[in-house]
């Protein structure tokens, strides 16, 4: 790709984010943030749909799709990471970690031959159970010990796998691409004069993991659960002071968010039939906060903007691309000190539609 | 036992190192409750100013090392200090109220930005960088065990500085001021302390440590990266949380058990050290279950 | 009547300063009782120690006979003692409704299954609860319980203190300690929220309250009985007027007014 052409995309990327960003201020942004907000579960069915549309516009572009999928499943993850402390207060400096559970479960188990979406679960259940490890010291723990927890525990994670010889140690370790229904998604779709790069088939799992879970996401947040999640973070005394089982939740919140995680991992893994403890840093970690804050905490929509913003647009802006750490320390420092609820706020959760009101 | 003696020595210099950044945080914690995580980057930038003093000095053609020590040891204090006094007014202090999650963040991202900045605008900052010899390398026996003279220099420095902070806070005015502040802010407003000055001041008082520590470091190592600090930071912390939030002396205790924590493993499985990391900071957490609040906190939890 | 709450010799230490010194206290059902007592006298750590938010360095809290000193909050609040507190612990960023239902713990569908499953039923149950909510809102105000979905952070105080009283009152309770709740209220505000408690009682004939409360006009319109705690310590019982002429009572809390 011609370096001119790279800026206008990159350009043009920058202008569109920026743009609805300002449009998110204005009257028909929040009109549009409400109809996402409150429309039916059918409104999840943009995701994969427009998705689809991209995929499929680009079907020959292996680079733009391989950012399509990362992106897609960067925001599952960080779908993980809302669920866990937008929700249910509950920190977690370790995203990264999590993910890399799930990845390195799907390298292990994939070298076995079970098959593929089998190992996909298996990474979400793998991250959750190696993360209950933590849940007693995090549940012991409040506030700044709780962010102490899981900060020691991904650089510790780090080192393990720097030495580990059975993982690979720094080299790192070879993983299976998926396999579904007979079909490994090596190999791209065929059909007639229909020639796709093989990312598309990972832009396709991953639209279908990200659609589900998001619809789930969306159906806690407006339940019951959602609404104990909310109480006891914003009260942890009062909410248990009015029977909600506070360390139930948090413990609930942190296994289905890194289940999330490690399936995210797992997936992508899978599509860069490669991992290494390079990919496992603390910066990483902070980057898939930056998106759950960038975006704005506990909303479930503004994570794919963020993503977007986060993973794309270095790759495309190679001038910012080494300075990606920097810019986005800088973005997430101003956002948290002059705008602490993100881009696009969350909006609060109403049942008017379901009362008739 | 002359190795014994030795691995007890280095572990010692190690505790001094995270015990001066441990304090750091526990002064922060105190004046304001707060967590600045950019604390281990500070100790970074510290280290490389120092350097640049050094580089500076070289370049003027001054060749004498006592002079160079102190000078370096003052720019890097200068600057940790100043930086200190950055975050605190612009980001620290205008926050108070936010939740602890935002400023935690926060404090974590600044500290990536200035080490970034280290990375990508200091010549070479990508790669690890000499740092001078500026004490005596002269190995000495003690008990068959052979020290090394700048090692017990540095140890010497380090307990000296500790000594001094713990004499101000506990002596002085803006001793007095600060703990103050930690006892009740609002209070201590109300009777008259100044209270952004105060917290200003820690801020300052407690970078500048991390600034020694950063030089200690460097001349430890006789190397320095930019990176060198979010582990630094890590550690300081988790001594700081260990030995319980807010007490000088629980972050002393905090900063040599992790040391110890390290050496002791070093010691028994030489052959496996590259798990020394994952035991201190495996045993933290365990350590943290067990005693949420820290050890001395509970007991006399005598804050600052 | 039956003797639904009693606390027998409960005491609580922070550290050196006793917070609580074996006070004793029995309420019968449907009665409602003023504790007044000057700063400090340990009347919220009476319902800290109650609620199972500090705790109890000895003595017994009684609630039909069983022994709840020492029990997690959340099982205090199954055993039927509910409360609001001095300074207002609602969530100010959820709605209304949110802030109300989350009292009702017992009778939602928590499962994880029911919840993203049984999409119908939720919403089901959500109706009936907001009929509930409406339905317990407007015996305070018709205009609020019209307000369900409003952010809590836009109403007025006054409206916020009921919010609370509905929480604690949404699984009818059988004992309800309110504290202080004419905290920060205009006179007419205050004078407004107790024509509400009483209105409560009337509604609830058989629960029993007690509230901590400084206005002594309050205590004397809405309270059966007083009890005067200072410095941890019971140190008059009875009546309101009774209470008011006990020279202790003088001395400690009235002053010379």
């Amino acid at each position: 790709m011609a370096s001119e052409n790279q800026w206008v995309i990159a350009s043009a990327l920058v202008a569109s984010l920026f743009l609805s960003f300002g449009i998110a201020r204005t009257k028909a942004g929040r009109d549009f943030a409400a109809i996402l907000q409150n429309s039916g579960s059918w409104i999840v069915l943009l995701i994969p749909v427009a998705g689809l549309a991209i995929g499929l516009a680009l079907h020959e572009e292996h680079f733009a799709l391989m950012m399509l999928a990362t992106v897609l499943i960067y925001a599952l993850a960080c779908i993980g990471l809302t669920i866990q402390f937008g929700y249910a207060g509950v920190i977690n400096f370790a995203g990264i970690a999590f993910f890399g559970i799930g990845g390195y479960t799907a390298a292990v188990l994939g070298g076995m031959g079970l098959p593929s979406l089998l190992v996909l679960l298996a990474g979400g259940l793998v991250s959750a159970a190696i993360g209950c490890i933590l849940i007693l010291p995090v549940l012991r723990t409040k506030g700044h010990y709780a962010a102490l927890i899981t900060i020691a525990f991904v650089l510790l994670f780090r080192s393990f796998l720097e030495v580990n010889h059975t993982l690979g140690g720094p080299q790192g370790l070879r993983v299976e691409s998926a396999t579904i229904a007979g079909q490994s998604l090596f190999t791209g779709i065929r059909i007639g004069s229909f020639e796709a790069s093989f990312y598309l088939n990972y832009v396709l799992l991953a639209l279908v993991l990200l659609a589900i879970f998001f619809l789930m996401a969306r159906f806690l947040e407006k339940s019951w659960i959602g609404i104990n999640l909310d109480s006891m973070r914003e009260d942890p005394v009062g909410a248990a002071v009015f029977g909600v089982n506070v360390a139930y939740w948090r413990i609930m919140s942190f296994v289905i968010g890194n289940v999330l995680i490690g399936i995210a991992g797992a997936t992508f893994a899978m599509m860069q039939t490669f991992i290494a403890p390079s990919n496992f840093t603390f910066q990483q970690s902070l980057l898939m906060l930056a998106i759950v804050v960038l975006g704005g905490i506990g909303n479930l929509w503004a994570v794919i903007p963020a993503a977007i913003l986060v993973v794309v647009v270095p790759e495309k802006l190679q001038a910012i691309s080494e300075y990606r750490f920097l810019v986005f320390a800088i973005l997430v420092v101003l956002v948290l000190r002059f705008r602490p609820n993100g881009l696009f706020p969350r909006s609060m959760r109403n049942f008017r539609k379901e009362v008739g009101q | 036992m002359a190795i014994l003696l030795e691995y007890l020595f280095n572990g010692a210099l190690l505790g001094v190192i995270y015990a001066l950044v441990a304090v750091g945080f526990t002064l922060f914690f105190g004046v304001l409750d707060v967590i600045k995580f950019s604390h281990g980057d500070v100790l970074t930038l510290g280290a490389y100013s120092g350097l640049a003093a050094f580089v500076s000095l070289e370049l003027l053609g001054l060749d004498l090392p006592v002079v160079s020590l102190i000078f370096v040891l003052v720019v890097a204090m200068l600057v940790t200090g100043l930086a200190g006094i950055a975050i605190g007014q612009f980001f620290v202090v205008p926050m108070r109220g936010s939740p602890a999650f935002n400023i935690l963040l926060m404090t974590l991202m600044i500290g990536t930005a200035i080490h970034e900045c280290i990375r990508l605008f200091v010549p070479g900052g990508a790669n690890p960088k000499a740092f001078p010899t500026l004490l005596p390398r002269t190995p000495i026996e003690i008990g068959g065990a052979y020290i090394r003279l700048d090692s017990l220099l540095l140890l010497v420095l380090g307990i000296g500085v500790i000594v001094v902070t713990n004499w101000m806070v506990r002596h002085t005015k803006l001793g007095l001021a600060i703990r103050a502040v930690a006892q009740d802010g609002d209070t201590a407003q109300i009777m008259g302390i100044p209270f952004r000055r105060v917290v200003l001041a820690t801020f300052a008082l407690g970078s500048m440590l991390a600034g020694v520590a950063g030089v200690m470091n460097g001349l430890y190592y006789s190397e320095i990266n930019f990176n060198v600090g979010v582990l630094l930071g890590v550690i300081g912390f988790s001594s700081a949380v260990v030995g319980g939030l807010g007490s000088i002396w629980g972050a002393i205790i905090g900063g040599f058990s992790f040391a110890a924590l390290q050496t002791v493993w070093v010691l028994f499985f030489p052959e496996m050290s590259g798990y020394r990391d994952v035991f201190a900071f495996t045993t933290i957490i365990v350590l943290m279950t067990i005693w949420p609040t820290g050890i001395i906190a509970e007991r006399y939890s005598e804050r600052v | 009547m039956s003797k639904l709450f009693s606390a027998d010799n409960v005491s609580v230490r922070f550290g050196g300063l006793q917070a609580l010194d074996k006070l004793s206290l029995d309420i019968d059902e449907g009665t409602i009782i003023g504790l007044i007592g000057p700063n400090g006298s340990g009347k919220t750590t009476f319902f800290n120690a109650v609620t199972g938010l500090c705790r109890t360095a000895g003595g017994q809290i009684l609630v039909d006979g069983e022994d709840i000193a020492g029990l997690h909050p959340r099982h205090v609040y199954q055993r039927g003692v509910s409360r609001t507190f001095q300074r207002s612990r609602l969530c100010l960023s959820l709605s209304v409704f949110d802030n109300v239902v989350i009292g009702r713990q017992n009778a939602l569908d928590l499962t994880l299954f029911g919840n993203l499953f049984r999409r119908g039923r939720f919403i089901e149950s959500v109706r009936e609860n907001h009929d509930r909510v409406r339905a317990l809102l407007s015996t305070f105000s018709e205009p609020l319980a019209a307000r369900t979905f409003d952010p809590l952070h836009t109403l007025s105080m006054i409206d916020r203190r009921r919010i609370e009283v509905c929480r604690a009152l949404i699984a009818n309770p059988r004992l309800l300690l309110l504290d202080e709740p004419s905290a920060g209220m205009t006179p007419d505000e205050t004078h407004e929220f107790m024509s509400d408690i009483l209105k409560v009682r009337g509604d609830h004939p058989r629960m029993s309250i007690i509230i901590i409360e400084h206005e002594m006009d309050v205590i004397q319109r809405v309270a059966d009985r007083c009890v005067v705690l200072n410095f941890g310590k019971k140190v008059a019982e009875g009546t309101f007027d009774a209470v008011v002429a006990d020279p202790w009572v003088q001395e400690a809390y009235l002053g010379s007014s």
